[in-house]
């Protein structure tokens, strides 16, 4: 039975291990793609070639290895990501760029095939089982020098011919802080504010008083079926308010019952505690594993 | 002749070394504290005496004053910028590299768990609507944002000053290193200046607003609450908050956390680590990192003597609005049921120095009526709503 547990614990640990991973690299989006280059970004050689900006729409650093570049739908294979290249990780919210110069010998950045901007070019990055797709685009034919293609919305939002080209960088720069200008602008006292955020405020404790109101009274009505029950096994009436009892009352019993017992007990050394003694046993609690072997002498 | 010239060489070379020592002392004197101080040292020097002072003389808040006062020492001796890596604004410092914690934003949620591990909800959990007060006092926080948008804030700094009301360090420097980073020093040494001074602030306020026939009310005594109301108050109280709030789940999450540590029964080793070394810790690294924030250079302008008034402000607003708020709920409630006004100000979260002035203003008047359990309600009740109060702030405007 332990093990059963066991196995299926494991089991959900391994398939949130996937998940957690599956989650990580599906948050990569293709965001923007130069098909003509004349005028543009220049490689580490120096030279103009087209590219493909990929964006990490996620929190987290991703690492791209071993993910497969195509563009090709028939071979998601096509092009590997090369593993062990510790550029492969995009930080949060950050871009990296793949050159389309079909010369893969140049480095990691550089992918075995090209664009060409007499037909559409069908882009897609797929996850390292090379089945699973991440994200495909098809930019479409007759796209003009040096004005690239992409997200309008960095990782988000709808393709478009860019009006300005932002190789890794954002697609969409703002100048200034929209919500605070937007407060600034409509909330100047700042009284919308104030009523929103009291009204979430109370909202918030009131659904908590609520909740816990009715579980008060669940609480209170168990106590009182306990105290019944009690009562009858015991012959006596119930006390009105039982249930209800109040923390005061038990603090006068417990001081009344530590005292008698100071009272008879004076000389001997006893403790009165409500502490609960007994322990589910635990290897974290267990003083057995941190206990030294005794030596044995061999004879 | 040989003699002369050896003689005068070796003049010559005492010579080059005497200057060679005073230029080497001259440089020494040149890295000396007593060299570079500024008149806003010694002032903030003096500052930091006087948090000393009174955490040791008159116990205000010694656990966050003596850090705070100490750290203001630390980070006012006056040094030459040379790339030694000696101050806490140099990357790379040692003083740099704890500061991260306040800087991150990190050691907040930790106190948070501390709290939540030392905090017994059952005064509230017994009287649930006492949450309600803690709520009100939260008027506090958006008195002093609707004033420092007056006062020529933006509104990202003025919801970072504001926090001040919620009287919860841990909240306001959370919450002033993710909307106004150059603001913080000056945000937190307030926020505990204040939290520290509540013995003083609130029971002017407390008297003002109420009479004497409110001051005597007796509320019925709590009941006592069971484990399994204990167990669920965490558990359902994220739920709840958090899914209102989702920017308020680092405090949140970590108060809760700990309190169902506390009361779950069966993570005892964790309760106490949380409680007791844990908080220990960062409340030390804390204090001490914070104090050191506010060098003289960087901390004594303007806007830090404005923030410091704000500060004032926003508790008196705050104390105000829970002592009326309790008030204006009795007008709905039964003879038997009232509230006595005098736990008012403890829906500010200074637990539970807030309380304990409900309690003590309240002997005052009736030396049988105390009112520090039903003060621990609307006190705890302060602690989640100010979070929630924060995460709303960082949402609208993060």
């Amino acid at each position: 039975m332990t093990n059963k547990k066991f196995g299926a614990l494991l089991l959900l640990l391994v398939l949130f291990t996937f998940g957690a991973k599956a989650q990580l690299t599906t948050s990569v989006k293709i965001n923007e793609v130069l098909v003509v280059n004349e005028d543009n970004f220049v490689d580490d050689y120096g030279k103009r070639h087209p590219w493909i900006e990929l964006y990490n729409n996620s929190a987290g650093t991703v690492d791209l290895r071993g993910c497969f570049l195509t563009n090709d739908k028939n071979n998601p294979r096509k092009y590997m990501i090369p593993k062990g290249d510790v550029l492969t990780k995009i930080p949060p919210y950050q871009h990296t760029l793949f050159w389309a110069d079909d010369q893969p010998t140049r480095g990691t950045f550089h992918v075995n095939f090209t664009l060409d901007p007499n037909k559409d070019n069908y882009i897609a990055l797929y996850d390292a089982d090379g089945t699973t797709l991440i994200d495909e685009v098809v930019v479409p034919a007759g796209q003009k020098a040096d004005i690239s293609y992409g997200l309008d919305m960095d990782g988000k939002g709808k393709w478009m011919v860019l009006s300005k080209v932002t190789p890794s960088t954002n697609n969409v720069t703002l100048d200034s802080n929209e919500k605070v200008e937007n407060f600034q602008r409509n909330d100047s006292w700042g009284i919308g504010m104030t009523i929103t955020a009291m009204a979430v405020v109370f909202l918030g404790l009131i659904v908590l008083y609520l909740v816990f109101k009715q579980i008060g009274k669940a609480a209170i009505k168990a106590s009182q079926r306990n105290a019944q029950k009690a009562a009858e096994a015991s012959g006596t009436k119930m006390s009105a308010n039982a249930g209800q009892e109040s923390g005061e009352i038990f603090a006068a019993i417990s001081m009344a019952l530590y005292e008698l017992s100071d009272d008879n007990h004076d000389i001997e050394n006893t403790v009165l505690t409500i502490r609960k003694v007994q322990r589910s046993y635990s290897p974290w609690s267990s003083k057995i594993y941190s206990l030294r072997q005794t030596p044995v002498v061999k004879k | 002749m040989l003699a002369s010239v050896l003689l005068q060489a070796a003049a010559g070379a005492n010579e080059s070394f005497m200057q060679f020592l005073a230029e080497n002392i001259q440089v020494f004197l040149s890295y000396t504290g007593f060299a570079n101080a500024t008149p806003g040292h010694f002032i903030m020097l003096l500052v930091g005496l006087l948090f000393i002072f009174l955490a040791i003389k008159y116990e205000f808040e010694p656990m966050l004053l003596i850090p705070i006062g100490f750290g203001i020492l630390i980070g006012n001796i006056p040094f030459k910028d040379a790339g030694l890596q000696l101050g806490i604004y140099e990357e790379g410092s040692v003083l740099n590299i704890l500061y991260q914690g306040v800087k991150q934003g990190w050691y907040p949620p930790l106190i948070f768990l501390g709290i939540g591990a030392m905090t017994d909800f059952s005064a509230l959990i017994s009287n649930p609507k006492l949450m309600l007060v803690g709520a009100a006092a939260q008027f506090g926080i958006f008195g002093a944002y609707i004033i420092a948008l007056q006062m020529g804030f933006d509104p990202s700094q003025a919801g970072a000053i504001g926090i001040i009301g919620g009287a919860d360090g841990p909240t306001a420097i959370f919450l002033s290193s993710k909307l106004a980073p150059n603001l913080m020093g000056a945000i937190a040494v307030s926020a505990y200046s204040y939290m520290a001074l509540v013995p003083i602030i609130q029971p002017p306020f407390m008297r003002l607003l109420t009479t004497q026939k409110e001051r005597l009310i007796r509320m019925k005594p709590p009941r006592v609450v069971s484990q399994t109301e204990k167990i669920m108050f965490p558990i359902v109280g994220l739920l709840l908050t958090a899914f209102l709030v989702p920017s308020g789940l680092p405090l949140l999450g970590m108060l809760f956390f700990g309190n169902l540590c506390k009361e779950s029964g069966v993570t005892r080793r964790l309760a106490e680590t949380a409680r007791g070394p844990l908080i220990d810790v960062i409340t030390m690294l804390l204090g001490v990192t914070v104090g050191a924030s506010t060098q003289a250079t960087q901390f004594l302008t303007i806007n830090s003597i404005k923030i410091f008034g704000l500060g004032a402000l926003s508790f008196v607003i705050a104390t105000c609005a829970g002592v009326l708020f309790v008030k204006f709920f009795n007008l709905f409630l039964k003879e038997g049921n009232k509230i006595n006004p005098l736990i008012g100000n403890s829906g500010v979260s200074a637990v539970p120095d807030a309380a304990r002035i409900s309690q003590n203003v309240g002997l005052e008047y009736d030396p049988s009526n105390y009112l520090l359990m039903h003060a621990m309600g609307p006190n705890v009740a302060g602690v989640i709503g100010s979070a929630v109060a924060a995460g709303i702030l960082l949402g609208f405007l993060g």
